[in-house]
């Protein structure tokens, strides 16, 4: 109850802030030094929230659905590719991991690489995973290739280093029990990297959105949300609460995946943190 | 049959190298059946590194170690020994029973016996109603009693220690220090216990083995013959005999009992 009421509050917060700034702020944006350092606040630029929440309720086009059930259609279809970008991508992040950990010589040359793939711009990326639609895969696949490219990376990394976390007193304990390195790592090592696996995961699922939307931009793939935003981003001169909605629906996006990662969190973290401690 | 055997042991680390470092050389030790021997030093003097090569979780350069009457690898995957270091160590996602189930659980031990035997040691050591709690819930003294009935719950014929109490305060200590007494007298465990308190040596011991550092040796062993082991014993003067001879021991005088 008291998470759902600091939602709700937080929600209040972000309107107040944005139709405070349309209240006060320059329609013109304020220009410093030939620099516009605050963005424009007419209508035009920054429309009413109540603008953008009835846009959600008229028809997309004169004599056709309303948008938000275009919005939600599209978040459903980015939804899905993000899903299996989010899924593949821990999975790789969670076997690179696990090899790291297990071999030094595969962390030494892997780890470079691994944060190296970061660097390369999506954008470059792009064209090259999209001509694998159609052929290897379909086309709404080569999107989610791309959402587990940015995906598997902050699992990787989070895994590598809940896998090494636990003391050398714990790994020698397992050892003297005689449990070898798969027994270790099924006892051990994997329970005491679900804090670190968590924090990482939630990263993913945010990478995984953004790559959803950009890989849908830059492959040109139609029906998802990122299209959308490219689509109602054109007509923003005559309807500029139109973009908006598909950008709430992408913001909707990253919640419900943010959301899930904590729906498997809690039951499995429930006794970690935050105990009262007993003393006798 | 004997406990522990270490005939001529000598473990060097980074060998061949610019950090070489000799812990232990040419370390002869024996523990018998039942009896309780603890190793004091100054820091570094390989005491810790002493009771690893029993527990085979490092390998000695030369020498052998012997234990149980096998090969110290055997006996390590044989589960003839439990170990408790000073860390309590316990797995904070699982609940103290779970916790002392863990070598049972290793051991493909069933559910129902499992439980069960781990029930029965942390009775032993007095943490019967806490089964269910997680290692955060409870205090550091009742943590590191958790970890001793892990150690013993396979049933070991031995029972190594690493400063298990070195992390607590002196009260819970002495406490503990009675029942652990208490434990191996009641299963007839015999015992490797690394320490660096004088007393505390003393108290528990048949035999207190003093260590000297760079390299590691064995420098006396000096067996403890107290009539009893209780709060009387603390302020005896056999106690206090016995204190005054490791001291010296360790200081490198000659012992004169």
């Amino acid at each position: 109850m008291r998470r759902i009421l600091a939602i709700l509050a937080g929600l209040l917060v972000i309107v107040a802030l944005w139709e405070g700034y349309k209240a006060v702020g320059n329609p013109d944006g304020t220009v410093l030094f030939g620099v516009r350092v605050l963005p424009r606040a007419d209508d035009l630029s920054m429309p009413h929230v109540w603008t953008v929440l009835q846009r959600l309720g008229r028809p997309e086009l004169t004599g056709g659905r309303p948008v938000w059930i275009v919005v939600l259609q599209a978040c459903l279809f980015t939804l899905g590719i993000t899903a299996a970008g989010f899924l593949a991508g821990a999975a790789v992040g969670l076997l690179l991991a696990v090899a790291m950990q297990r071999f030094r010589l595969v962390e030494r040359g892997l780890l470079p690489y691994v944060i190296l793939s970061q660097t390369v711009p999506l954008v470059a990326l792009a064209p090259l995973v999209a001509g694998w639609g159609g052929t290897i895969m379909p086309p709404w696949a080569t999107v989610a290739v791309i959402a587990s490219y940015l995906a598997f990376f902050p699992v990787a990394v989070g895994m590598l280093r809940g896998l090494q976390s636990p003391a050398a007193s714990g790994v020698e304990l397992m050892r003297s029990y005689a449990a070898g390195w798969w027994r270790t790592l099924v006892k051990l090592r994997l329970p005491a990297s679900l804090p670190y696996l968590f924090p990482a995961l939630r990263l993913a699922g945010a990478a995984a959105v953004v790559g959803a939307v950009v890989g849908e931009i830059s492959t040109g793939t139609r029906g998802g949300i990122g299209r959308l935003i490219i689509e109602y981003s054109r007509e923003a001169t005559s309807d500029p609460a139109k973009v908006y909605t598909a950008m709430l629906g992408a913001a909707l996006l990253g919640l419900v995946v943010a959301g899930a990662v904590s729906l498997f969190e809690l039951p499995l973290m429930r006794h970690r943190r935050h105990v009262e401690v007993v003393t006798l | 049959m004997t406990a522990v055997v270490l005939d001529k042991v000598t473990k060097v680390f980074n060998r061949g190298r610019a950090d070489e470092v000799t812990a232990l050389a040419e370390v002869d030790l024996t523990v018998g059946d039942g009896e309780f021997v603890s190793l004091i030093g100054p820091s570094g003097c390989g005491k810790s590194t002493l009771l690893r090569l029993i527990a085979d979780l490092i390998e000695p350069t030369t020498g052998t170690v012997r234990v149980a009457g096998k090969e110290a690898g055997r006996a390590r995957r044989d589960q003839d020994y439990g170990i408790a270091f000073q860390q309590a160590g316990l797995f904070e996602w699982r609940t103290v029973r779970r916790n002392v189930e863990l070598p049972l659980e290793l051991r493909g031990m069933g559910k129902g016996e499992r439980k069960a035997r781990a029930e029965e040691m942390l009775a032993l050591v007095g943490l019967a109603e806490f089964a269910g709690h997680y290692p955060a819930q409870l205090s550091g003294g009742m943590q590191q009693r958790v970890a001793i009935a892990r150690a013993l719950a396979v049933q070991p014929p031995l029972l190594l220690m690493d400063e298990p109490f070195g992390a607590l305060d002196e009260m819970t200590r002495e406490r503990l220090q009675g029942e652990l007494l208490g434990i191996c007298a009641q299963t007839g465990t015999s015992t490797v216990f690394v320490t660096h308190s004088i007393s505390e040596a003393v108290f528990l011991s048949n035999r207190v083995v003093v260590m000297s550092a760079r390299p590691g040796r064995i420098t006396a062993a000096i067996p403890v013959d107290l009539p009893a082991r209780d709060e009387a014993a603390r302020q005896s003067e056999r106690y206090f005999e016995h204190v005054t001879a490791v001291r010296q021991a360790l200081r490198g005088v000659p012992a004169t009992t």
